[in-house]
This record gives C-alpha cells, sequence and structure tokens, in this order.
C-alpha cells in the first residue's frame, strides 16, 4: 500500500510541512521529508497573497524540501531529493501558478504578464513561451493525459492549450488561434481551474472571484453548469469519482456542489450545494484529495491544515503548519519501492549516479527548436522487473541446438567418430600382428639354431662315440 | 513412506541420475550412440531437476550423500568425455563451453557477495571471448561467444571496463572496452557473418555503453552509430537522392560546435575494405541494418542514467531512409548502373523497415518527453503514409501512429484525427455499401487469397526482400487481388482507428465521426458474414504470426466497440447492429473472439441499462432506479445550446456513456419546460400528446403512460419503477430529432421561455405537498412526450406562421437521414406531409389526444 503524504506550504513561512495522511499526527518539521522519488515533481502554486515584491529577478526554487529562512517567494516549486539540495531558478518575470507533469520532466509557469513558460525539467530549457492571455496567468492544469493545458487568468478567461500544437510550428501558422477553447463566461479573477479524468470526455471546473463555480466540458467546448456560491471560491476539489466537487470559500466554508450526486433537497445554499464543511474561522486557501476519494485536505489562512472524512463530513485530523496563511496543500502518493532500479542494480555508486543530480536552473530564455536537438531522458521502465527471476538461462538452448545439429549431420558426425575409432582400432591391431609376427620369428629363429645347435653336438657326440 | 510419495519422492532423484548415466550418456565403451537420446537426458535432467540438489527438511543424511555423490560422478564422467573428445566436434565444445560459461556468469549475479569475484573472472573470459571472434570460428561459436559477452557485460559491466586497470596506465584503461567494441565492428563489417550472428553482434554493441554506465559513453555510442549509418547510406543512396541530404543530415546529427566522434570501432579503412565483393549492395544493406538496429536497442534498453537522444538526428536519419523511393532523379543517371540500382531497390524496404523501427524505438523511449520533436516525426509519417505501398511498411507506420496517440493524447488526436481516418478509409477499402454483395460471394475465395498472400508477405523482416520479388508472380496469379488491401494492413488500419476513438472519439470529431462509424459496423459486418472462422493456425507455419481472418474479425469487433463506446454526440446508431453481432459472436465458445464479444457485451449493458449507483448512501432509496438525479435542480443553467437535448437516455443515468454530464443538464430544463407547460399553457398538451400517439413505437404503451403520470403526482415513488422500464422504449424515440436544425431553434425558443417562467412555473408546480416527490421522480414518458413536443412545437409554430408543412417535414427528414431515418421519423414526418395542410393535422392530433389521454388532462390540475 502506497502511503500518502501532505505537504503544506505558506507565503509567509518558509518551511514546507509533512504528514503522513492516514496515520500521522503532526510532525511539523521540515526535517522529517520521507524521502520522495526523484521524478514526482511537486508544484506548489501560490494563490495568496499576491505577489509582495515584483522584482524582476523572481526567485523560483527547484529542490529541495526546505527552503532557506528569509527568503519569501511567490511560487516555487520542488522535487524532493534530500534535505539539503536546492536550485534557484530566476525566470524573465514573476511566475504564479505553477506544474508539473506526473513524470516530472516538465513545468509549465505562469507569468503576471500573461505569459506561460514551459521548461525541460532535466536540461532546465525553456523550450516554448507563449502570450496566453491579457492579464497575469493565475491558475495552470494539465489534464489527465497531460497533453492539454488548462489556465485561467486574472481577465476571467480560461483557456485551453494543446502542447502539441504549441510545438507544431508548421500547424501553429495554419490556425487562427494558438487555444483550443478559450472560456469567457467568467467577470471576474479566475481562482481556480481544476479538470477530472475522461480524457477527451473530462470536465473543467474553474472558480473565479465572481463567486460563482463553471464547469466545462471538454469535448464540446462549452459551459455545462454554473453554481453560485454565496462567498468567493478560492480553491476547489474534485472528488475523484467526480461525484461532486467541494469548493472552499473565503467566508471559511467547504461547499459541496453536486457533479453527478443525488442531491438532497437542502437548498441552504443555493441551487447544485448539496452541502457544506464548516469548522475553518477563516478562508479557505487550498484543498487536495486522497486517492481514494474519502479524504480531503484543506488549507486554511488560519494557518492550519484539516484533513475532512467526506462520508461522515467529520474533521479526522488537524495539523498546524504556521501561524500564517496555508497558501498550499498536496497529498502525494508514495510509492513502496524508492527507487527500483537502484535497488536492482549491482552498482555501488548506483544512488549517485541514479539521476539524484540536481536539476540545472530553468532558464530565462527560450531557445529555437533547433537549439534542442537533444532530450534528456532515463530509458527504460520505471520499475525493473526482478532480474533474478528472469535470468535467463541459455544452455540447455545451445545443447538441444547442438543435438539438432547433430542429428541432421546424422550419420556423418557419428561415421565420423566411428572412423576414428576403427582407425586407432586398425592401428592397434597392425601393431599386435607385428608384434606377434616379432615373437614367431624370434621363436622360429630361436627353434632353428637350437636345433642346429643340437645336430651338432650330437653329430659330435656320435663322431666321438 | 518414500514409496508413497512415488513420483514426487526426492530420494528418486539420485537413483534416476545414476541410471541416466549408465544407460545414456556415453564413456570409453559407449563412444557416441544416438543423438537423440542425449535429447532424452537433457529434458530429463531439467524436468526432474535431478542436478540441483536438495533436500526435505528432515535431512537425510543418506540421501543427501548419495545425491552428492551422484553428482559428483555426473559432472567427472562429463569431464572425461569432454577432454577425449576428437578434434571434430570441438567446435562444438567451444561453443558448449561459451554456453556454460554465460549461464554460470548470470547465475554468479544473483549472490551479492560475489559480485567482486565475478567479476575478476568475468574479466579473465574477455580476452578468450575476444580471440574466438577474431577468429573465422564457425556460426555457432561466434553466436555464443557473442552470448557470453552479453552476459558478461549485462552483469559485470565493470569487468569489460577495468580489463586494463591493474597496469595502471591511464591511457590503457579503456582498451579492452576499445578491443570489444573494434572485434565486433569488424566482426559486423566483414559481411561473412549470417543474419542471427549479425543481429547478435549489433545487440552487445548495444550493450557496450553499460559497461561504463554513464551518460557520455552511451551518447559517444550513439553518435558514432548514427555517423557511421549516415556514411553507409552514403554509399547506398548515392544517385538516388540529391547530393544535400547527406550534408542536411549530417549537420542534424553534428550540431555546430560539437566535434566529430572517432569512427566506430576505431577502424575507418577495414569499412571499405570488402566493398568490392561479388554483391556490395547485399553487404551494405545488411550493415546499415544491423547498425539501424543497434540503434533501435541503444533506444530502448534500459540504461541505468539519464541520457541526452538526439532527436533531432533521429529524425533527420530517418527521414532520409523514409523519403527515399528508389527511382533516379535524371541528372544522376548516368552515375548510377541500372543494376545497381536494381540491388539497391530490392534493399530499401528493408531499410525502411528498421527506420520505422527506429521511430518506434524513439516514441518508446522518450514517452512524453516527446513533445517538442512530435510535430516533426507527425509530419513525416503522414508523408510516409502516403507514400508507402509495401503492407508491412505500412503496418508499421500504422502501429507507430497508434502508439504515438496513445502516448501523447488528445491534444494530438484533435489535430491528426483527418490524417489517420483518411488512410484508415482508403486502406479498409471502403466504397460505401457498394462491395457488399460482391464480398458475400467471393467471401471463401478473397479469405483464401487474403491469407495465403498474407502468408507470403508476412514473414520475417530478414525475408522481406525475397518475399518483395515473389510479389509479381503473385500479383499476376490474382489479378483481383490487386485492387484489395492485404489483411494484416487492414487490421493494422482497424487498430490505429481504434485507438484514436479512445483517445479522441468526441473531441473535434464531428467531421468524421459518423462517417467512421458507419465504416466500422460496415466492416464488422462483413467480416462476420460468413461467419466464424476457426482460430487454429496450422502447425505446418512455422511459429510467425499471420494473421488468419480471424484476427480480422476479432480487431473488426475491437474497433468496433470503440465506436459504439467512445462518446458522441449522438446515441451510438448503429448498437443494434453492434450488439447482435457480438451475441453472435460470444456463442464461439472457447475462442479469443468470444471472450471478448463477451467482454464487449458487459461493456455495453450500460448503454442498453443505463442506472445511477450512488456513490454515497445519502439518503435510503430503495429502488436505483429512483435516485432523484441532479437534472432536478438544474433550473439555472438554461444557456447556451439546445443541440442534444432531446438526446435522453433514461432519467435516472448519469453514468451512462452517452454524454451523459452534458444531457442531465438539460434534461431539467426539458423537465422544467413541460411543467412551465404543464401549469400555465394547457394549449401545449394539444400539442404534444398528438405527437407521441402518432408515434407508433409509443402506441403500445400508452396505459403505462397516463397511470405512470397519474400516481406520480400521487403516489411518488410506487411507480417509478414503471417510468424505468418505459424508459428502454422510450429511448429509441428519442435520436432521430438531433441534429435537426429546425428542432435546435424551436427548443432554444422554448427555452427561453422557460427561462422566463422557470420560477414561477417551480412555485406552481410545488404548491403540492406530493409535488416534489413527484418532480424528483419524473417519469420518463413526461421526457419523452417532451421530445415530442419539440416536433409538434415545431409544426405548431409553422402552422400558426402559415409556411407549407411539406417544407418543413422535408427539411426534418433531411435534417435526420444522416442518423439513418428510422420508422417513426418517417411516419411522423409522412404524417405530417400526408395531410398537406397544417390545420387538418392540428385538429386530428386534437382529435387523438383528447380520445387517447384523458388521465393526463385529469391528472395534471391534481399536482398543481
Amino acid at each position: 500500500m502506497e502511503t500518502e503524504v501532505v505537504v503544506a506550504s505558506s507565503p509567509t513561512d518558509a518551511g514546507i510541512s509533512c504528514w503522513d495522511l492516514h496515520t500521522g499526527p503532526s510532525t511539523s518539521a521540515t526535517s522529517r521529508v520521507p524521502p520522495l522519488p526523484t521524478a514526482l515533481s511537486l508544484s506548489l502554486a501560490a494563490f495568496l497573497p499576491p505577489p509582495k515584491s515584483e522584482s524582476p529577478s523572481h526567485r523560483l526554487r527547484l529542490g529541495p524540501s526546505s527552503i532557506g529562512p528569509g527568503a519569501r517567494f511567490d511560487a516555487f516549486v520542488f522535487i524532493v531529493l534530500g534535505p539539503q539540495v536546492e536550485v534557484r531558478s530566476f525566470p524573465a518575470e514573476p511566475i504564479k501558478p505553477l506544474v508539473s507533469n506526473s513524470r516530472g520532466t516538465y513545468i509549465a509557469g505562469g507569468g503576471v504578464s500573461g505569459d506561460i513558460y514551459f521548461w525541460e525539467v532535466a536540461t532546465g530549457k525553456l523550450l516554448k513561451k507563449w502570450h496566453a492571455h491579457y492579464r497575469a496567468v493565475s491558475c495552470l492544469v494539465f489534464n489527465d493525459d497531460e497533453s492539454l493545458l488548462i489556465s485561467g487568468a486574472e481577465d476571467g478567461s480560461v483557456r485551453v492549450w494543446s502542447l502539441f500544437l504549441i510545438f507544431d510550428d508548421a500547424r501553429r501558422e495554419e490556425m487562427k488561434h494558438l487555444f483550443e477553447y478559450s472560456f469567457h463566461e467568467h467577470s471576474l479573477r479566475v481562482t481556480d481551474v481544476k479538470t477530472g479524468y475522461g480524457g477527451s470526455n473530462a470536465i473543467i471546473v474553474s472558480a473565479s472571484e465572481d463567486r460563482t463555480c463553471k464547469v466545462w466540458s471538454l469535448s464540446k467546448g462549452k459551459i455545462l453548469r454554473n453554481v453560485v456560491f454565496p462567498s468567493i471560491i478560492d480553491a476547489i476539489s474534485l472528488d475523484p469519482g467526480e461525484h461532486v466537487f467541494y469548493a472552499g470559500g473565503r467566508d471559511g466554508k467547504i461547499y459541496i456542489a453536486g457533479l453527478n450526486s443525488p442531491v438532497t433537497s437542502n437548498n441552504n445554499y443555493g441551487l447544485h450545494i448539496v452541502g457544506a464543511l464548516s469548522e475553518h474561522s477563516k478562508g479557505v486557501t487550498c484543498l487536495a484529495s486522497s486517492a481514494d476519494g474519502f479524504l480531503l485536505v484543506s488549507g486554511s489562512e488560519d494557518g492550519m491544515i484539516r484533513v475532512w472524512d467526506t462520508r461522515t463530513r467529520n474533521i479526522i485530523r488537524v495539523f498546524r503548519h504556521t501561524k500564517g496563511p496555508v497558501n498550499n496543500v498536496l497529498v502525494i502518493r508514495q510509492p513502496k519501492y524508492i527507487n527500483p532500479r537502484t535497488s536492482a542494480t549491482s552498482l555501488s555508486s548506483a544512488p549517485r549516479r541514479q539521476g539524484l543530480t540536481l536539476p540545472p536552473p530553468l532558464e530565462k530564455f527560450a531557445n529555437s527548436p533547433d537549439e534542442n536537438p537533444y532530450v534528456k531522458v532515463l530509458i527504460g521502465p520505471e520499475t525493473l522487473p526482478n532480474q533474478l527471476l528472469d535470468s535467463p538461462y541459455i544452455s540447455v538452448q545451445t545443447m538441444e541446438a547442438q543435438i539438432k545439429e547433430l542429428q541432421q549431420q546424422g550419420s556423418s558426425a557419428a561415421a565420423d567418430v566411428d572412423v576414428e575409432r576403427l582407425k586407432s582400432e586398425q592401428l592397434r591391431s597392425v601393431q599386435m600382428i607385428q608384434q606377434w609376427k616379432k615373437m614367431y620369428e624370434n621363436l622360429h629363429q630361436f627353434c632353428v639354431s637350437e636345433l642346429l645347435e643340437g645336430s651338432q653336438t650330437e653329430s659330435a657326440n656320435g663322431q666321438n662315440l | 513412506m518414500s514409496s508413497s510419495e512415488g513420483m514426487y519422492d526426492v530420494a528418486l532423484k539420485p537413483k534416476l541420475l545414476r541410471s541416466l548415466l549408465r544407460e545414456y550418456v556415453p564413456d570409453e565403451k559407449h563412444p557416441f550412440s544416438n543423438p537423440s537420446e542425449l535429447l532424452y537426458v537433457v529434458s530429463t535432467v531439467k524436468t526432474q531437476k535431478l542436478l540441483s540438489e536438495w533436500a526435505p527438511l528432515p535431512l537425510e543424511q543418506d540421501l543427501v550423500d548419495a545425491w552428492k555423490s551422484a553428482v559428483d560422478s555426473w559432472v567427472h564422467r562429463l569431464l572425461t568425455l569432454a577432454s577425449s573428445l576428437p578434434p571434430v566436434v570441438s567446435h562444438l565444445l567451444k561453443a558448449a563451453s561459451c554456453a556454460s560459461l554465460s549461464d554460470m556468469f548470470t547465475r554468479l549475479s544473483g549472490f551479492s557477495n560475489a559480485k567482486k569475484d565475478g567479476t575478476s573472472q568475468a574479466t579473465r573470459i574477455i580476452q578468450p571471448a575476444l580471440k574466438l571472434l577474431n577468429e573465422d570460428s564457425s556460426a555457432v561459436v561466434l553466436e555464443e561467444a557473442v552470448c557470453l559477452l552479453c552476459t558478461v557485460i549485462n552483469f559485470f559491466p565493470l569487468s569489460v571496463h577495468r580489463h586494463y586497470d591493474s597496469k595502471a596506465i591511464q591511457a590503457l584503461k579503456h582498451i579492452s572496452h576499445w578491443q570489444v567494441e573494434a572485434a565486433i565492428v569488424s566482426k559486423l563489417m566483414s559481411g561473412k557473418c549470417c543474419a542471427d550472428v549479425l543481429k547478435k553482434l549489433g545487440y552487445v554493441l548495444s550493450l557496450l555503453p553499460k559497461s561504463r554506465g554513464d551518460e557520455d559513453s552511451w551518447s559517444l555510442m550513439m553518435d558514432k552509430i548514427l555517423l557511421c549509418l549516415n556514411s553507409q547510406l552514403n554509399d547506398a543512396f548515392q544517385g538516388l537522392e540529391e547530393e544535400v541530404r547527406s550534408t542536411q543530415t549530417l549537420r542534424a546529427l553534428l550540431p555546430p560546435g560539437k566535434d566529430s566522434p572517432p569512427p566506430l570501432g576505431g577502424l575507418a579503412s577495414e569499412q571499405t575494405s570488402d566493398l568490392s565483393t561479388r554483391k556490395p549492395e547485399r553487404l551494405l544493406g545488411s550493415r546499415i541494418s544491423t547498425l539501424m538496429q543497434c540503434c533501435c536497442n541503444l533506444l530502448t534498453s534500459s540504461y541505468p542514467v539519464m541520457v541526452p537522444v538526439p532527436v533531432s538526428g533521429l529524425i533527420a536519419l530517418v527521414s532520409r531512409v523514409l523519403m527515399v523511393d528508389g527511382s533516379l532523379p535524371p541528372s544522376s543517371y548516368s552515375f548510377m548502373t541500372t543494376l545497381k540500382q536494381e540491388f539497391i531497390c530490392s534493399e530499401i524496404p528493408l531499410l525502411q523497415l528498421h527506420g520505422l523501427e527506429i521511430l518506434a524505438a524513439v516514441v518508446q523511449g522518450l514517452r512524453s518527453q516527446l513533445l517538442p520533436h512530435v510535430a516533426a516525426i507527425v509530419q513525416l509519417l503522414k508523408e510516409y503514409l502516403r507514400r508507402c505501398k509495401f503492407p508491412d511498411l505500412k503496418i508499421k507506420a500504422y502501429v507507430i501512429m497508434k502508439v504515438l496517440l496513445m502516448s501523447m493524447g488528445i491534444g494530438i488526436a484533435i489535430h491528426i484525427s483527418q490524417d489517420i481516418v483518411s488512410n484508415v478509409f482508403m486502406d479498409l477499402d471502403f466504397l460505401g455499401g457498394e462491395k457488399d454483395e460482391k464480398s458475400s460471394g467471393l467471401h471463401t475465395k478473397a479469405q483464401m487469397g487474403l491469407s495465403s498472400e498474407s502468408r507470403l508477405k508476412k514473414r520475417k523482416h530478414s525475408s522481406l526482400a525475397s518475399s518483395l520479388q515473389e510479389q509479381p508472380v503473385q500479383d499476376g496469379l490474382e489479378v483481383e487481388k490487386l485492387h484489395s488491401t492485404p489483411i494484416s494492413v487492414k487490421i493494422a488500419a482497424l487498430e490505429a482507428v481504434e485507438a484514436l476513438l479512445t483517445v479522441g472519439g468526441s473531441m473535434r470529431s464531428e467531421s468524421w465521426r459518423a462517417n467512421v462509424d458507419h465504416l466500422l459496423i460496415t466492416v464488422a459486418t462483413n467480416a462476420c458474414k460468413g461467419g466464424w472462422s476457426k482460430e487454429e493456425r496450422s502447425i505446418f507455419l512455422s511459429g510467425d504470426c499471420t494473421p488468419t481472418w480471424a484476427d480480422f474479425q476479432l480487431a473488426s469487433l475491437r474497433a468496433l466497440l470503440a465506436s459504439l463506446l467512445s462518446p458522441g454526440r449522438l446515441r451510438p446508431s448503429h448498437l443494434a447492429l453492434g450488439l447482435e453481432l457480438f451475441r453472435r459472436g460470444m456463442q464461439e465458445t472457447g475462442t479469443k473472439l468470444a471472450e471478448y464479444c463477451g467482454h464487449a457485451l458487459l461493456a455495453l449493458e450500460v448503454l442498453i441499462h443505463p442506472r445511477a449507483l450512488p456513490l454515497l448512501d445519502l439518503h435510503s432509496s430503495t429502488n436505483e432506479y429512483n435516485v432523484p438525479g441532479p437534472k432536478i435542480r438544474d433550473t439555472v443553467y438554461a444557456s447556451g445550446d439546445r443541440q442534444i437535448s432531446t438526446y435522453q437516455a433514461g432519467p435516472g443515468d448519469p453514468e451512462s456513456e452517452d454524454d451523459d454530464l452534458y444531457e442531465n443538464w438539460h434534461g431539467n430544463d426539458d423537465y422544467l419546460e413541460t411543467r412551465v407547460t404543464e401549469s400555465q399553457q394547457n394549449a401545449h398538451y394539444s400539442e404534444k400528446y398528438p405527437a407521441t400517439a402518432t408515434d407508433p413505437s409509443l402506441d403500445e404503451l400508452p396505459f403505462v403512460k397516463g397511470p405512470s403520470l397519474n400516481h406520480t403526482t400521487k403516489e411518488g415513488e410506487v411507480l417509478v419503477s414503471v417510468s424505468g422500464r418505459n424508459d428502454n422504449r422510450m429511448v429509441d424515440t428519442d435520436d432521430y430529432m438531433v441534429e435537426s436544425p429546425r428542432s435546435r431553434n424551436t427548443q432554444d425558443q422554448i427555452a427561453d421561455k422557460a427561462l422566463d417562467t422557470a420560477i414561477d412555473g417551480c412555485a406552481a408546480v410545488q404548491s403540492g405537498k406530493n409535488a416534489l416527490e413527484g418532480v424528483d421522480l419524473e417519469p420518463a414518458s413526461q421526457k419523452i412526450a417532451l421530445v415530442e413536443n419539440d416536433v409538434m412545437v415545431k409544426s405548431n409554430v409553422i402552422s400558426e406562421l402559415h409556411g407549407g408543412m411539406a417544407s418543413t417535414s422535408e427539411q426534418q427528414v433531411t435534417g435526420t437521414k444522416d442518423n439513418g431515418v428510422t420508422t417513426i421519423v418517417k411516419r411522423i414526418s409522412a404524417t405530417l406531409s400526408n395531410t398537406d395542410r397544417s390545420k387538418e393535422l392540428m385538429f386530428e392530433s386534437d382529435n387523438e389526444l383528447s380520445s387517447d389521454f384523458p388521465d393526463i388532462v385529469d391528472g395534471d390540475p391534481d399536482s398543481d
């Protein structure tokens, strides 16, 4: 079972806190960061408060779980590598929302000028930058297959971008506009955008300062539902089954709005709003949902993080992050195997080599596609199969092939062997024959000489007698 | 005790081993018996695991000893045999030694505490293995030596790397590495090896960077291979392409400011040495394909660190290969003999196949990170699909398209759908319904022809060139087959369109969706027309998977299911036909096809019996059908577009595949509408119910409709099941109005009205005590009535305007024709046009209303 970790950040306090969602009492310390896989990058976008200093050398961080004291950031990305590493990036303008794809290979950021930046993490290269909105981009999200980017802006528009088109220069020339859809129904700043499952049939939910949340159909490019709330909604979270969505209001309530749900006749809040969770004293700034959809994590301006059971609508855990507002919470899943490849390979230096080197800082300026002839990738499956189990042994196969060969050669090989054997036998026989012959000759010689000598002595004796 | 275990008895094993040794393993007295006996020995040892000693836990010392001694004598015998073997079989001995060494290292790598020993042992084996490579040994030995090298690099990478470390000469540090590379490359370039060995050589070359395992060695090897490939291509394509291509590719491979790497294998001179032999083109071809395979291996086999893949260079190189078509540009004719052109042309398809494989490897290896380069690949594939004629190549291109679609998602699907669709239409030989009669008659013949043809074409890649040469003969024999696409290509096309529907079937698909749906049902119907073909394959065909007719049937059904399931703007119009196909297919018990049909029926079930299962048990509803849907409360939303408002799959159906969300929202508006008309404009009834009455499919249900309306207003929940039952039948009537622009207009009008009066309507309707329940339950019949209402409102409006009735009905027919005009629409329009005068119709309808539906009128005031 994967453990789920709640990560929270605050714009006033530089620390990031992590807790175990299911078991954790608050271990509110940045030092207690559980090890996380490298490929997992998290994006923490700051919705509150708006950037305090608009200095051009805005700092964007790539790196560690801890942020140096005294520093204030409007946005940062962190890739949990270890407690001490960090990379600072200085994009061309302040970046507010940041989002990365699930493999952690790309990061998209939205600038205050309305530009969207698209970086490659491994090289830090700014692959693309395009003018997306007339005013600052306020939220960014990938769709479920990560081929579309959905952005919301302060001018109230929500736009859908196909990354394929963004990178296809030839096709882009032919198109009238770069976006796939542009929704203008919101009258004020868009505060949050979320999207659900379903590929081309997914829905997009957007929240705005005009006190509405709107539901859009991706396939039709049309508004499906408009939900009016009693308060401005700053954060939304889709129930993973897309049964309802949760909307965190500035009045401290988390409203539950129906998408597919059976609706009760409770009409206290307005149409589609089936209920509310209220415990926060101050505004709800961020929401996140657990994988099974039963737990909802909310961060508030009062610095608390609350975990709700959506079935009973009760708070089951409270974490204290800081005194200042919490501006972002994330629920991330921590796989059982931190780094399967490291444990599978025999190299002692593997952990160091395992891409645990820090990614370079994100570049400031875009370069032309011709300047990016290389793409840095980790080739191979995410998890290596256990090599010991399926190591291929080849002897049997080789033996069978050889036997087959022998059979094909058929008698010839066997005959060769036989001939060899017969030859040596013949040789031995010949030798033996010669030996016998020699012995025979020796014997014969002996006999003849014996006889001759005998007759001589006899005749000599006879003469003597 | 031991005897009870029979053949599982461990004590049996040493005995068995001894008897094997005694009876079958040759010794001095029985030198070399029948090889098939050896096969028996091998298989027995393997299945019984006679050589892997183990003992059950209550350790019996006797058993352990017996087995140990048996294994010892086995090893002893083998050693004796090996040392006494005559030189005739020495190559077998070498090969066997390599194989067993390789297995030893594989096994050694499993012991984590033996890493060091393993590495030092492996270091010692490298030189002898290289010696075997450099000698002109037989193919068997070569193969095993290469295998041994692979194993060593895979499991003990340091051994290659470290070979000369002990001498502490820094410059010599990687000599062994170079040596290995040089040995492999020279063998590879020599052209003396058979295809199998070449493949393995390419593989070991691609493994070499792993011996150091860093970014640079991978990158260096890749660059070397690509540059070598490019220069080989220069030789091969000389005269067949413009001269600039080579330099263009070179520029992509070596971006400015990058040093050119040392030549592959360190031996530039040797590469050209054999070119003067009898068939230089064949040699070039095999070299290039081996290098390309090597490139694929580099891109796909896992590597411990991140590596920079030269995507632009790879695409440029592949594009160079794919864009050569073997024709001579007019200027270069003099440089090339026709003979050479012929030879090269016979090699090109094979090269292009490998080129496509590289492309596939790039797509596979880079996954989502391909993003900045996808456009170039799509462009290349598009162009190639347009030109390509060879089935195998086309299949590969389709497969890459499919993988691209799946990995890059909806963002790419909306932009390349048109390209895929047009290609698929061409390859599926789709000429409307024209072929239907013909294909049924030709079915068996076509089937046989296709399978024999595809058998020829679907050989292994290595024999592709030869099979292409056979092609003309084939075509000559079966002239009528010239125009039909091979079955294997059709399967690939179906798979591509299936992927397209899966990924992007509903976004921006208006232009092609209806045509594709029609195509797929036609293809599937035709494929399954002649019954279900057997899946069994002839055992005389080798393991090569030639697609059979059954594979085609399966592919067509898979694509059909995707077409039915992928949400479109309409309910799938071929649902009934599809269901019938799947139902029939499922009866072919025991086949893959039946299995798939079962899955398809399960998946389609939600389309037929839609229902909303509440995620949370918020209020204890006893009937799953009567969970009041969200639509009831959606009064606010009434803006936008009415386009599919009449499309209703059922009242409680928020999770059906059919665009449920969108229509749910509309459902309320419709519903509201109804209520408004109910409460305020009684006149609308006279328009509404005649229409339902004229609908023949509803004629049989009037008794249901009446009571259900009646009861809902009184008893709420009780009769919901009735309405639930209803809507299955009602659904059929819903579809056909959908795209009619007319009805959209009128719907908009109604919607406006509904908006204006929404609040009033609410108040009015909900005044009664039971009203809310009645409203929540929302019988389907009301909705159906509403659907028809649209039509009638339309006719009403028109009649009020004294417009020509005939023209309206005409429009209606044209508007719905695309979706298949059904009897319902036909009859409605027939009724409309028959009367020829609108007023007559209206009178008639009014009459029908009053006679058929008195209850409704009665019931309505109750709810008020």
